[in-house]
């Protein structure tokens, strides 16, 4: 609660903090204009000197930090902002090619001529990467079959999102040679597409292991259980907690026959 | 665990705290850095368990008559991370004065 006395804010102070507190997320906003009504009082009190411009920019700052540290603390490892990511970075990727390619009309006919290519190379080398992912963890079958939709539909996303992305940035790289050497320039990005998207699966895979099956939020503390000298007697290994406290992932160091793989353990 | 590695700012508005500065204008006033460092930092701070807040009790505050203020105070990790940060900024001890109540 605000205290009752007399608010010796300049009528310059008070427009500022009415301004600015809209920046400031709803659950944080009495505190900080609890705080910031003090600090501006004291100042006043103290008839402190202090540049205008300074100050304005101190109560914009610390609004703006709230906002971003809540925007942050929101986004940080959920699914959303990764295929936003991906997605922003298909979109620089494809800048260099509409460029190179004169217009978007021009850029897209290349595209569709190249779309068969792309499908069948794209289609092979997602098969080769889904048949030799090392990363295995029993998906958990009690979870509902609703969440397991949700998993594989956010796997699909961002395999295709990776193999365009991939297919991009192989173009833009080969894209200097293709008008002297076409052949070797075809042969180069055939190469280094196939490169890159084997390392951009794997990596998917790895990501999607490491995920809250319920939130398939990226999953966080790592904790190393056991002794490595325990093998044979007991569980030794790394632990991962769902920040929303959906349950914890075991990753064994070794394989054993009572812990092959990793098990995702519901909180219940 | 390892202290974490503080900027130049943040390890001097953690030694004004550790000498007894303990709210906004006072720790700018003291360090001179401007408020839209110090602020930021205090929170950035007070995330990462260096620094304690909590406001002044009501009566206190009416007793002097001013609004209740919001304290800041050093935890026991602030206080690790402010002895490493002064191995590293030496200077850090001799920038500011102990504060006289």
């Amino acid at each position: 609660m605000i205290p009752a006395l007399p608010s010796p804010l300049t009528r310059a102070d008070r427009l500022l903090l009415a301004a600015t507190r809209w920046l400031v997320p709803i659950p944080e906003r009495e505190d900080w204009l609890r705080s910031w009504q003090a600090e501006l009082w004291h100042r006043s009190y103290q008839r402190i000197p202090r540049p205008a411009p300074a100050l304005v920019l101190g109560v914009i700052q610390d609004a703006l930090w709230l906002r971003t540290e809540t925007v942050s603390r929101a986004l940080t490892g959920t699914p959303s902002l990764c295929i936003l990511l991906l997605l922003s970075l298909l979109l620089l990727a494809t800048i260099p090619a509409i460029i190179a390619a004169g217009s978007l009309h021009a850029f897209t006919v290349i595209a569709l001529a190249n779309l068969p290519r792309i499908a069948a190379e794209a289609s092979l080398i997602a098969f080769v990467s889904l048949a030799t992912a090392v990363t295995s963890f029993e998906e958990n079958l009690s979870s509902p079959h609703r969440l397991r939709i949700k998993a594989r539909l956010f796997l699909t996303a961002k395999m295709v999102l990776i193999l365009l992305l991939s297919w991009m940035l192989t173009s833009d790289f080969t894209w200097p040679i293709r008008p002297f050497l076409p052949f070797t320039a075809l042969v180069l990005q055939s190469l280094s597409f196939v490169l890159l998207s084997l390392l951009g699966l794997r990596w998917s895979s790895l990501d999607t292991a490491l995920r809250c099956q319920h939130c398939l939020c990226s999953l966080a503390s790592p904790a190393r259980v056991g002794r490595p000298s325990w093998n044979f007697l007991e569980f030794n290994g790394t632990e991962l907690v769902c920040k929303h406290g959906h349950g914890h992932l075991s990753i064994p160091e070794i394989e054993t026959s009572w812990h092959q793989s990793s098990v995702w353990v519901p909180t219940s | 665990m390892k202290p974490p590695r503080l900027s130049h700012s943040a390890a001097l508005i953690l030694k004004a705290l550790s000498l007894g500065y303990c709210f906004g204008f006072d720790i700018m006033e003291a360090t001179g850095l401007p408020s839209g460092t110090v602020y930021p930092a205090l929170r950035r701070l007070e995330r990462d368990e260096l620094v304690v807040s909590r406001w002044e009790s009501e009566a206190d505050a009416a007793a002097a008559q001013r609004p209740a203020r919001r304290y800041h105070e050093i935890t026991h990790s602030g206080k690790a991370a402010i002895l490493a940060a002064t191995e590293r900024y030496p200077l850090l001890a001799r920038l500011l004065p102990e504060k006289h109540v």
